[in-house]
């Protein structure tokens, strides 16, 4: 996995299709940060952006979610690698 | 590991006396309703728990040496943290808060083993209740083929609980878990985890608070404190038994300390039960074979995809209404037939009089009337089925939420809408899964706008009346239905709109939802939940709308015309005819009379009630031909020699029964699952006021265009 630009930051709404990002913060409100962390978007964890603009589909821990903009928006994330 | 001071190392059955009770807990998607099915088979009842309508399924199993088990089957949860309806009562049964269920004995906790690290979040919540916990970790096939292994004995040595490897949908694993449910003694679970060191001394505190002053049993209330901690509103976790204010002021404090210093309390505890679940997940699960696109990801890319994606689709809901359409004529007019020939057997037997009227016309007809829907509803309930059970339902709010967004639904409201096409009754208890109340409420104040089946009958003889000639061509039969559809689906859209800017105003809804992996479906369970489905429908209808039709005949009977007089006569002088008198000033400006107010009232009932009360206002039998009834309503005159049923009333009546609400089962159902009469009565305001208008321009303005 070759690591690029690492510090920068960005909403998953904003990560490339097929690009793998890092999640870093979460900045919904607390009932909202609770139900991300729960279905497995906890800081750290590694997702896939899969498609999507406006709904995003990313995969998780090898699980498939369906996030609207406004969630995906609230999940920054750090670009790790390009598929 | 310790274990905690109150519990011993296993547990007897406490119920030697009487039959144990199982919870099965899972995560949506995990097979849950499959291994309920496969433990239970057909000995299942379903109801509701009371104050809610979140469909309570209780079964029974057998243990290996024949005695019977109670298995409740809970509505699937991610957490126990609640969001939604369903999730609540999944958290108030296993913590025992729910008067109308006994407390299980024990847990059967179901995860599937392609998902394991995130479906064990739910079991490490459970094992914090102290309670004896099977863990069945089932789809071990699906993982196999994903090149996952799940070493099961390490789980089970990890845990301390039974763990057993289960293929529910082949029926392996079965026995084993059978086995296993049958032991009289079960051992806890080695459950420690590492509480973070700032939240620990606030649980212990609380606990104690829940112990001495809620009450709470001591083995229940550290699960109770966690969850507390767990969710920055307190309320909706304390659920309906609120907390003593000593508990309450020990929370409040806790949170403003913690928020002073600057600590996320809530995702600290997440992330601490993610870092125990984590260590677990480690030892347990290899990664054996190739991690390559699965089956799942290939199709995926064509039916997420923003082109494709709408074009699948597209063709899948065109094959479910063709297939509600044409397949379900047959039986449907096998129905009828059956209404027809019981009805007039009762004729033949009963001697005359208002007895026999009452069974033939108001409890037969009546109840025929709607019964006749029964394969509409299933056929669209195994489609519906069908759907979730291969996983692409879950693909089609995915798609539609960036139209649904757009007027300030999410994805998880199109399931609702589209059930509605059949029903607006079933979609509306649909919309249990949407978890924000808002949102749900929308999507059940526009769910009646979507044209049901119930309107069709009305359509098509308005389609007959409107065209010359007695056989209506396709083309405008189609285009005609299309249009009406296409009304009340941009209606539901419109005012969806409204009422998220206005009276419902909130934040942007956002969804979030797990898209299952593709899976082969399975009929049984598609099969059995269409029944299910069919069998509530058929108790409405011998109840709610038995009562209703009775009131209607008592109300076209009454009072008496004098002997000699002809239906007509006596439907002219009854109750009901002197209500359509009544009615007419309010409805003459658009376009209709005192007889079309008769139809307008009685189909108050159900829509398709219009036909059969036209049919009895033109003295014309409307059973199985409707040309008879459509030559008598074109004859129909106003008093100055006006035809009545012009094609402008045609199209007006139309519109207006796309946009009223026209259904006391629906006003029911909407009173049941928003738990007040506010909402149905404003839903009937809205609605029938907005046919009202409607129907006013199009009849003022075709008027005026000389039509």
């Amino acid at each position: 996995m070759s690591q690029s630009a690492p510090n920068i930051r960005l909403p998953l709404c904003q990560l490339a299709t097929g690009t793998v990002g890092r999640v870093c913060e979460l900045t919904g409100d607390a009932q909202f940060c609770q139900r991300v962390r729960e279905m497995g978007f906890g800081e750290s964890a590694c997702v896939t952006k899969v498609s999507g603009t406006v709904t995003i589909l990313c995969s998780v821990n090898g699980n498939r979610i369906a996030l609207s903009h406004g969630a995906a928006k609230n999940i920054l994330v750090e670009p790790l690698d390009r598929r | 590991m310790a274990l905690p001071a109150h519990i011993s190392s296993t547990v007897a059955n406490p119920s030697s006396a009487r039959t144990p009770i199982y919870a099965l807990v899972g995560n949506p998607n995990c097979g849950k309703t499959t291994l309920f099915n496969a433990l239970t088979g057909l000995k299942q009842k379903v109801g509701n728990y009371p104050g809610v309508t979140v469909e309570k399924k209780i079964g029974t199993a057998y243990s290996q040496h024949g005695q019977p088990i109670t298995v409740i089957d809970l509505p699937g949860a991610y957490s126990l943290a609640a969001r939604s309806p369903d999730e609540a009562v999944t958290r108030d049964v296993l913590l025992g808060r729910r008067a109308d269920t006994a407390q299980p004995d024990r847990i059967l906790c179901i995860v599937d083993a392609t998902n394991l690290e995130r479906n064990l979040y739910l079991l490490h919540q459970i094992l914090d209740l102290g309670r004896p916990v099977i863990l069945v970790v089932n789809m071990m096939d699906l993982a196999a083929a994903a090149g996952l292994t799940v070493r099961i004995s390490r789980l089970e040595q990890a845990l301390g609980i039974p763990v057993i490897a289960c293929e529910a949908v082949n029926g392996k694993g079965l026995i084993e878990l059978k086995v296993a449910m049958s032991r009289p003694d079960l051992p806890l679970a080695r459950h420690a985890w590492d509480v973070p060191a700032a939240i620990a001394p606030a649980v212990t505190e609380l606990q104690a608070s829940l112990v001495s002053h809620d009450r709470k049993a001591p083995f229940l209330a550290r699960a109770e404190a966690l969850l507390l901690l767990t969710d920055q509103d307190s309320v909706r976790v304390a659920g309906s038994t609120p907390l003593h204010a000593r508990t309450e002021e020990i929370l409040r404090s806790w949170q403003k300390y913690w928020e002073g210093e600057g600590t996320d309390w809530a995702g600290a505890l997440v992330n601490s039960r993610y870092d125990a679940i984590g260590r677990i997940a480690a030892d347990v699960i290899l990664q054996t074979g190739e991690t390559g696109p699965t089956a799942s990801d290939k199709i995926d890319a064509v039916v997420t995809d923003s082109v494709w994606g709408w074009a699948v689709l597209g063709a899948v809901m065109t094959l479910l209404f063709i297939s509600i359409f044409t397949l379900a004529e047959p039986p449907m007019n096998w129905i009828d037939d059956q209404t027809a020939v019981f009805a007039n057997w009762v004729q033949r037997v009963m001697p005359e009089g208002d007895l026999r009227d009452l069974i033939t016309t108001g409890v037969i007809a009546g109840v025929g009337g709607v019964i006749k829907f029964l394969p509409q509803i299933l056929i669209l309930f195994f489609f519906i089925g069908l759907l979730e059970s291969t996983g692409y339902m879950a693909r089609a709010a995915f798609i539609m939420d960036r139209l649904m967004s757009r007027v300030g639904l999410n994805g998880k409201s199109f399931i609702p809408l589209l059930s509605s096409h059949a029903c607006a009754i079933p979609g509306i208890m649909a919309t249990r899964t949407i978890e924000d109340p808002k949102d749900r409420l929308v999507t059940i104040l526009v769910a009646p706008l979507m044209s049901c089946s119930a309107r069709l009958p009305v359509y098509l003889l308005m389609i007959a009346a409107l065209v010359p000639g007695d056989r209506v061509p396709l083309l405008t039969k189609v285009s005609v239905m299309i249009l009406m559809y296409a009304l009340g689906t941009l209606g539901a859209f419109g005012f969806a709109w409204l009422f998220k800017r206005t009276l419902l105003k909130g934040a942007p809804p956002l969804m979030i939802m797990e898209l299952p992996p593709y899976r082969l479906p399975r009929v049984k369970d598609v099969a059995l939940n269409m029944l299910e489905r069919g069998a509530l429908f058929l108790r409405r209808a011998g109840t709610l709308i038995l009562g209703i039709s009775i009131i209607l005949w008592f109300l076209s009977a009454y009072p008496k015309a004098p002997a000699g007089a002809t239906d007509q006569q006596q439907l002219a002088q009854s109750f009901a005819g002197r209500a359509g008198h009544l009615l007419e000033p309010a409805i003459k400006p658009l376009g209709f009379d005192w007889q079309i107010g008769i139809g307008l009232i009685s189909s108050f009932a159900a829509r398709e009630v219009f036909v059969s009360t036209m049919g009895v206002v033109f003295n014309a039998d409307a059973t199985d031909d409707i040309a008879p009834l459509r030559h008598a309503m074109l004859a129909a005159k106003w008093p100055d020699g006006r035809p009545l049923f012009t094609p402008l009333v045609c199209f007006t009546l139309m519109i207006f029964y796309v946009f009223a609400m026209q259904c006391v089962s629906t006003i029911a159902i909407v009173k049941r699952e928003t738990n007040s009469w506010k909402w149905p009565l404003f839903q009937t305001a809205y609605m029938t006021g907005t046919a009202w208008i409607l129907s006013f321009m199009v009849y003022q303005t075709g008027t005026a265009l000389g039509f």
